[in-house]
């Protein structure tokens, strides 16, 4: 077995691609950047992919490699190849060609990401390594250089940009230390709630609240920066309606009514006063944002990965990522439910009601509240629920396909909430 | 010859400190009040402990409308707690033993019976008339805040004698000294030597940021207190050596450090933020609020020292932080109104906890292990409780529970000489909380104190080590490293009720094996890869990293 003869399998194993193993992987590129280590871009079923393989004698596997089944694409003439990243000297060699002022001793893998690869340098350096590679520049490396051109704070700028052609392929950003993931927060005041004997959220330890009502202030200055880096046009409600109609025919039957979801996206047609449209986050949810010592920063602009680049940059409602975040709270509710035992569920369900209400009431009035948002919103309240309201269906229509493919255990979440959008709509 | 007279200027950094109510510690006469030939009783306690500095509370003559903090006369001993020559005794003692003593001492104001004050109030015109702060109107200086909110209405109060307001930033009982008064200046100066002369080892500076007023200011840090405390250190430095001033000035980390100076004003400042940060931690099972307090925390200068704390005789001081905060603080840890005192919570380290054995070891634990050194509360160690139904700040002032004895062995005065009635609720009640069965309990929280000074005591990086946070996912887990030199300890906290694991980036301590400190038992070597540990519900971990 070759080294391409490896690929799909290993493909198939990544969180970061998209489906099941690809039928047909060809090499696109091909170098030896370092000793030892390989970069590739491969077509994979006709979606490029960048690869990092590191290379060592199959008959002493190196003790980094114990325990990971995954990051191991297998062996080929007495050779081990494994994903470089797993490599402490490799993921060195790595930072070295990407920024080469920077110095660094110690580096770690930051963890499961959806769609990238990070390494984390002395607790000082990120290298985020691209994935899915795709021509044009990178959404998150575009706009987290605008956003810090505007003044906006709570971004980590890149420090280091790797390209080759026109594919952005990694880039080299400050690590936020001692900072933890929006989700990672929301869980714990989850299992405080579901752990004690209160049925309010607000009587525990645990209240996420308040961290929400930050949230949402960030998030209109990140609006506000936003559509001052990019512009801003008044909102394109048949624009957004054609986008959320795409999806929405990806639907199964068992899914959602289909008729009134589309009824509930053509609303958006109606509204006159749309707000404006400006450069958005695209995929913003709690994994997205990391609470630090000196507040919530945001991470990765890409969009959601299972849209086409375009659509991903293309302008669309500050509600978007409003919506967006909101998911997220039902989401965390119904996660830490299901963490639960199962004879405790529905006794605790109500509870999880609860604490999504309070927390969706939060982030909306800390959101709302800062001077300058509303200049990008609907001004009516009407519009501006019918507006949100639809591009939470739309996130929620998105939830439904990408857990089709990655998570079927977590179908129900989105399912239940598409469910409850279109009863609540009559 | 004694520990004591070792030479070392900088021996507070790695001190552990012990708060001390004389009144409420031991009665060494039977008159049902603590003293001062008490206290020296007790001092073969204090030292089992291993507690290296005791702080006293006020013990100098007064009508005691404030605890002691309102002074009638700064060069004689409380009566009820005994004389001067107790006070001398009460130092030889201590020092005899290794153990250093610092007292409060009142700048700002005196009590309203001084007699400073009764002969500054008979005239404008006496030799004394310009010790105080007076004035024809009370209109003065509207930006200053009300500090006891509870029971002042203004900063001012009309003098009937002199016809005229004099000021004051805490009880109207207690005019403030006029710091523009030379004389005033001079008279501090000497009341200090007095004290340090008989062998003090420093003071505890009440209510420093109020010393001066300006037009236009909140009276607060102003430039002139920090240039009089200046003076103050170069005075106590000129003529005394080993000597510590720890100020008491409850204001933001950014503000506060203005009181070490360059090094050259005060020795130690207490830390205020930190102590409510660490119990919301605690309710929010995640580090935020203490790495956030931490991290606004500006460095200080060489040779100076936080002190830390959980607990102390005021109330839990919710001044420095928001609003938000205090709201928080009050729903979570002062369910019944009556235990809110001015802007504080008025409770015991142990109920605050709920009586949490895990919570109280975890908060000291933290309290350890964080960056200055830190100032226990009598009573905490045995996890005494309090009577939210005495008045004032008496709540957390009850007599030391010493034995299951009459008057938990405090006193052999009847009980109802006894200044305060000790605790007597089944649960915190000297019948079931006291030394003498703590001591007998190999795994009381006495005992588990007592063996964690002993091994803070092992490690100057507690002390003066540098102190990181490092960055962990799991966001109830605080993770910090002390470093000195070479000695480098690792302490990892859970703040929650739940186990929790958490990955720790070691990497640049590779090859370093850790060791736990309190057993001594080794842990797997740091390798390349992050290092994986398990947490118990509110565990913490002090590992020593050795090569």
């Amino acid at each position: 077995m070759s080294l391409e003869d490896l690929l799909p399998g290993y493909l198939g194993r990544q969180r970061w691609f998209a489906g099941d193993e690809p039928s047909k992987v060809v090499v696109v590129e091909q170098d030896e950047v370092a000793e030892g280590l390989q970069w590739m871009v491969v077509d994979a079923d006709g979606a490029l992919y960048q690869l990092v393989v590191g290379t060592r004698p199959a008959h002493e596997p190196p003790h980094f490699v114990t325990g990971h089944t995954t990051g191991i694409l297998g062996e080929d003439g007495g050779l081990l190849f494994y994903d470089a990243v797993l490599d402490p000297s490799l993921a060195l060699a790595l930072l070295a060609m990407v920024a080469p002022d920077a110095q660094a001793t110690h580096v770690r893998p930051m963890g499961v990401e959806q769609t990238n690869s990070s390494l984390v340098y002395d607790d000082r350096l990120v290298l985020k390594l691209f994935r899915r590679l795709r021509p044009g520049p990178n959404p998150d490396v575009e706009v987290t250089r605008a956003l810090g051109d505007a003044g906006f704070e709570n971004v980590a700028v890149p420090s280091a940009l790797w390209r080759s052609g026109d594919l952005d392929l990694a880039v080299v950003q400050p690590f936020l230390a001692g900072g933890a993931e929006g989700w990672a927060l929301a869980l714990t005041s989850l299992r405080d709630f579901y752990g004690g004997d209160s049925v309010d959220p607000a009587s525990r330890g645990g209240d996420f609240a308040a961290e929400a009502s930050r949230l949402g202030h960030m998030t209109a200055d990140m609006h506000i920066a936003l559509a001052q880096a990019f512009g801003a046009q008044p909102g394109d409600g048949r624009a957004w309606a054609a986008m959320a109609e795409r999806q929405l025919a990806r639907l199964e039957p068992e899914d959602a009514d289909a008729a009134a979801a589309r009824a509930f996206i053509d609303r958006l047609r109606q509204v006159a006063d749309l707000g404006a449209s400006i450069r958005v986050h695209g995929d913003f949810h709690l994994a997205q944002v990391v609470r630090t010592d000196t507040g919530w920063f945001v991470l990765d602009f890409e969009g959601e990965p299972a849209r086409p680049l375009e659509e991903r940059r293309a302008p669309s409602s500050p509600l978007k990522d409003v919506g967006g975040m909101l998911r997220s709270f039902h989401y965390a509710s119904q996660v830490a439910l299901m963490e639960q035992d199962e004879p405790r569920r529905p006794e605790m369900a109500p509870r999880a009601d609860r604490w999504e209400r309070r927390n969706r009431e939060a982030f909306l009035s800390g959101y709302l509240r800062r001077p300058g948002i509303r200049d990008l919103l609907p001004r009516g309240q009407s519009s501006l629920t019918t507006v949100l309201a639809a591009f939470e269906l739309d996130k929620a229509v998105y939830e439904v396909l990408y857990e089709r493919d990655h998570r079927p255990d977590w179908l129900p979440i989105p399912r239940s909430a598409i469910g409850r959008l279109l009863g609540g709509s009559g | 010859m004694s520990l004591i007279n070792v030479d070392d200027p900088h021996w507070y950094q790695r001190a552990v400190f012990y708060e001390v109510l004389v009144r409420g510690f031991y009665d060494g006469n039977g008159d049902g009040t603590g003293d001062l030939k008490g206290l020296t009783e007790k001092l073969d306690y204090i030292e089992w402990l291993g507690v290296d500095c005791l702080w006293l509370l006020p013990f100098y003559q007064s009508p005691l409308r404030d605890g002691g903090y309102d002074i009638s006369d700064f060069f004689t001993v409380l009566p009820e707690y005994g004389d001067l020559g107790d006070a001398v005794h009460l130092v030889e003692e201590a020092h005899r033993r290794g153990i250093r003593i610092i007292a409060d001492l009142v700048m700002n104001h005196t009590s309203e019976s001084h007699p400073w004050f009764q002969e500054s109030r008979q005239s404008r015109t006496n030799p004394k008339a310009d010790w105080y702060v007076w004035d024809d109107t009370d209109h003065r200086w509207p930006e200053a805040r009300i500090i006891f909110v509870d029971s002042e209405k203004s900063n001012w109060t009309w003098d009937a004698t002199r016809e005229q307001y004099y000021w004051h930033r805490f009880f109207s009982h207690q005019p403030d000294l006029n710091f523009d008064n030379e004389e005033v200046q001079r008279m501090m100066f000497d009341v200090i030597k007095f004290w340090l002369d008989i062998g003090l080892d420093g003071f505890r500076l009440d209510a420093v940021p109020y010393l001066y007023e300006r037009d236009g200011t909140s009276g607060e840090n102003l430039p002139e207190s920090h240039e009089y405390l200046k003076r103050l250190r170069k005075e106590v430095d000129s003529q005394f050596s080993n000597k510590v001033l720890l100020a008491e000035a409850n204001q933001w980390p950014a503000d506060v450090v203005d009181y070490f100076g360059d090094g050259d004003e005060c020795h130690m400042c207490f830390h205020f933020p930190l102590m409510p940060r660490m119990f919301m931690a605690i309710r929010r099972e995640q580090r935020m609020p203490v790495t956030e307090i931490l991290a606004q925390t500006p460095e200080i200068p060489a040779g100076c020292q936080w002190g830390i704390f959980l607990r102390n005789h005021d109330e839990l001081t919710l001044e420095m932080v928001t609003d938000e905060e205090r709201d928080y603080m009050y729903a979570e840890y002062a369910k019944d109104p009556r235990m809110r005192r001015n802007i504080g919570i008025g409770r015991r380290l142990a109920t605050l906890v709920e009586n949490d054995r895990r919570v109280a070891e975890l908060l000291h634990a933290m309290l350890f292990s964080m960056p200055g050194s830190p100032v226990l509360y009598y009573g905490d160690e045995i996890a005494m409780g309090d009577n939210i139904y005495l008045g004032d700040r008496d709540g957390v002032r009850t007599p030391m529970q010493w034995s299951p004895d009459r008057n938990a062995g405090f006193s052999r005065a009847d009980f109802a000489q006894l200044y305060l009635p000790p605790l007597m609720d089944p649960v915190h009640g000297y019948q079931a909380v006291n030394v003498e069965a703590d001591m007998r309990d190999q795994s009381s929280l006495l005992h588990w104190m007592r063996r964690m000074l002993e091994v803070r005591k092992q490690h100057s990086l507690f002390g003066t080590g540098t102190f990181e946070v490092l960055p962990v996912d799991n966001p109830s887990v605080l993770a910090y490293a002390r470093r000195q030199g070479d000695d480098v300890v690792l302490c990892v906290n859970n703040l929650s009720r739940f186990a929790q694991p958490a990955e720790l980036p070691l990497q640049r301590f590779e090859g370093r094996a850790p060791i736990e400190l309190l057993g001594r038992v080794p842990f797997p070597r740091i390798g390349e890869l992050p290092y994986f540990i398990t947490l118990g519900a509110y565990a913490f971990y002090w590992f020593q990293l050795v090569r």
